[in-house]
């Protein structure tokens, strides 16, 4: 509706309530009073819908005379003649008044849903706009620019987050008040600061401040964006680079083992020949390619790439395949094994080849800590739903501010022989390799002196051992 | 055992790998117990040396250029059954598995050693001569006796009661002395149905087995596993 049209509407409904007098006197007498006062209220009714309370209110009254002069007898006075007289204007202004009254209100509250509208309309847009934006850095200048629009102010920036200088907490202006510093909190931590800066005076009133309340949440959601994206840029050069790594790991250690197979092999024919250096060329062969799986396997641990495929296997049988790969060891230590060899044969769930590793890892830091006369005991039991693999050694122990660390990547005990053959990853490793199964290795000072690794495993009871092969025996 | 570890006569060797020293390295180890060394320097010449010449055992480098070294392994599987010795630079236990079942008798991981592998490779020659029809029935591991015709395993002349699954486990190893079996490979050999978990089955087994005719069950001597691929009956050297 146009102001113009407004400014006709009290004029063409003061000649509509003209002629609806001028038609209801020429019915005068042949109607009741009833009719007639509804007639005038739905003029009424149709000027304050129109028009608004004012004009609703002046017609009204306009109404209640008219109808006390012409149409009340005697006509042509404007006296009360007896109380259903009266009690007719009176339920005419009241019903008119009221009406007039609530229509209004109606009228109002429609134009201000209306406007809400359009306003959350033209938000929405926005933020849509600024969130979907080809990059984070223009969805950010299309608010500051609208900002700039709407406000009519001359300059709009949104400056990061300063180390040295707090955000304001709220919204703040300059001495001169031309500038109006403004908070920006996105997720519930400030992201920067919104900065206005306008060539006058700024004066907001409460709809531009609510305005520009609802742009700086857009604004600090759009610096959010612009940050996240590239974290997630950042984090996907970083995967990439870190497949790469795994990639290079991986041929590296195919790719190297075959020319350690010629030094070595080369190295051995020499060395059979009788030159001695062939022996150290050979010694040292060996130890580059500890090295290559010490690197293999901290790459493992780091992305926790290990295979696991837990089975019923028997305890016995992994102690004696450990014990068996450690027989090449240079000064072989004395294993025993303690358990009971009458006892039920112990059997648990586990992945054999990875649990093999944690059990040559324990007896490995076993032997490298043992004096060589010393015995190194491996005790198989069963504790509750447990079996539990006990590594016990009588070697220096652990002292106590150190236990801590102990299966911690890289940990060497400074207690332990200055050997740099191993990377110091074994017992990280066959700690994690327990918890991929369900288990753990836990370390506790023996009795008496030396170390005990104890290596927990869930038990498992295979009810196949009786399957068809009965006791029959040949 | 009681083969004599001897080497045979007019032992021939075929070397199937791409890189020329390590054809050296290993050649000159081979000379001690074979008569002849052949090279080859690619699957293709690999598999044609192998047909014309047919060597007593190969060795088979797994990182040949023209094709996967598994496939060589199927393809001289098909027409000979001289023994195989894979060489692989993987350390995976699946591979080792796939390779023993597609037929290679034994492999060794890189770097080796020289001596290791000429021990395996007199071990398969051993192995071959057993199987002749002069070859033995009756083996002996320390003083543990077993005589695969009449189905009796003893210790100092005592006899040890086995139940028949276990004398099966038993003497399918014994049959293959020195070599590791899959764990499907003793399974389809010892069961006679073709299903269940072959290798929870036979852990089980293994370890009653053992229990009988190992002296230290948890330190074997007699059966040994093969982590993650099978068990293997070792013999006296």
């Amino acid at each position: 509706m146009t102001l113009d049209h407004r400014r006709w509407l009290p004029v063409v409904w003061c000649l509509t309530l003209v002629s609806v007098t001028l038609i209801l006197l020429q019915l005068r007498g042949r109607i009741d009073q009833v009719p007639v006062v509804l007639i005038y209220l739905l003029v009424v009714l149709g000027a304050s819908a129109t028009g608004g309370r004012a004009l609703g209110f002046t017609l009204a009254c306009l109404a209640f005379l008219l109808i006390d002069y012409f149409f009340q007898r005697p006509y042509g006075l404007l006296t009360v003649n007896g109380i259903n007289d009266a009690l007719v204007l009176f339920a005419f202004l009241c019903t008119a008044g009221v009406t007039t009254y609530l229509l209004a209100k109606a009228g109002s509250a429609t134009q201000m849903a209306q406007q809400r509208t359009a306003e959350i309309a033209s938000l929405a847009k926005l933020g849509s706009e600024a969130l979907s934006a080809g990059s984070a850095s223009e969805g950010q200048n299309a608010i500051t620019r609208l900002i700039r629009e709407s406000l009519k102010v001359g300059e709009c920036v949104v400056e990061p987050p300063d180390h040295e200088v707090a955000p304001p907490s709220r919204a703040e202006y300059s001495l001169d008040h031309r500038t109006l510093r403004f908070p920006l909190v996105a997720h519930g931590r400030s992201v920067g600061t919104l900065r206005i800066r306008s060539d006058e005076t700024l004066a907001l009133d409460p709809a531009q401040r609510r305005f520009l309340d609802a742009l700086a949440d857009y604004a600090a959601l759009a610096v959010e964006r612009a940050r996240l994206v590239a974290a997630t840029e950042h984090a996907e050069v970083l995967r990439q680079a870190d497949q790469l790594k795994d990639v290079v790991l991986a041929s590296l250690s195919h790719d190297l083992r075959t020319p350690l197979t010629t030094i070595k092999a080369l190295a051995q024919v020499s060395a059979r020949a009788g030159d001695p250096n062939a022996v150290i060329i050979g010694e040292q062969s060996d130890r580059l390619a500890r090295l290559v799986d010490d690197l293999l396997d901290l790459s493992r641990l780091k992305a926790k790439a290990f295979q696991i495929e837990a089975e019923i296997n028997s305890i016995e049988d992994l102690i004696g395949a450990a014990i068996r790969q450690l027989a090449g060891l240079p000064a072989l230590p004395r294993f025993t094994v303690t358990t009971d060899p009458a006892a039920p044969p112990l059997y648990a769930k586990f992945d054999f080849v990875q649990t093999l590793r944690i059990m040559t890892n324990l007896l490995e830091n076993a032997a490298r800590y043992t004096a060589q006369d010393q015995p190194i005991e491996i005790h198989g039991r069963r504790v509750g739903s447990c079996v539990e693999i006990v590594v016990s050694d009588r070697g220096p122990g652990i002292p106590v501010e150190e236990r801590s660390r102990v299966f911690e990547p890289f940990y060497r005990g400074r207690q332990g022989p200055s050997d740099t053959k191993r990377s110091g990853l074994g017992l990280a490793i066959a700690r994690h390799l327990a918890e991929l199964q369900s288990g753990k290795v836990a370390f506790a000072p023996r009795p008496g002196g030396g170390s005990e690794f104890v290596l927990t495993l869930p038990a498992c009871d295979p009810e196949i051992a009786v399957e068809s092969d009965t006791a029959q025996t040949l | 055992m009681s083969v004599e570890a001897s080497a045979p006569p007019a032992r021939r060797i075929l070397i199937i790998d791409d890189e020329l020293p390590i054809r050296r390295a290993i050649a000159n180890a081979m000379r001690t117990i074979a008569e002849d060394v052949l090279y080859a320097e690619s699957a293709v010449q690999g598999i044609d040396v192998a047909a014309t010449e047919r060597p007593d055992l190969v060795i088979l480098d797994l990182g040949l250029p023209d094709r996967e070294g598994i496939e060589v392994c199927r393809e001289i599987r098909r027409w000979a059954n001289m023994p195989i010795i894979v060489l692989s630079a993987r350390h995976s236990e699946r591979e080792k598995v796939r390779l023993l079942n597609a037929g290679a008798d034994d492999y060794v991981t890189k770097p080796f050693n020289l001596d290791e592998l000429t021990a395996r490779v007199r071990a398969q020659l051993r192995r071959v001569s057993l199987h002749e029809p002069s070859g033995a029935t009756e083996m002996r591991i320390g003083d543990l006796l077993i005589e695969l015709p009449r189905r009796r395993v003893s210790r100092d002349n005592r006899r040890i009661e086995l139940t028949p699954l276990e004398w099966e486990i038993l003497s399918v190893l014994a049959r293959h002395p020195g070599r590791t079996l899959t764990h499907q490979q003793i399974f389809d050999a010892a069961w006679t149905r073709k299903f269940g978990n072959a290798q929870q089955y036979l852990r089980v087994h293994i370890t009653n087995l053992r229990r009988k005719i190992e002296l230290k069950p948890a330190e074997p001597r007699v059966i040994v596993t093969d982590p993650g691929v099978g068990y293997r009956l070792e013999t006296d050297e």
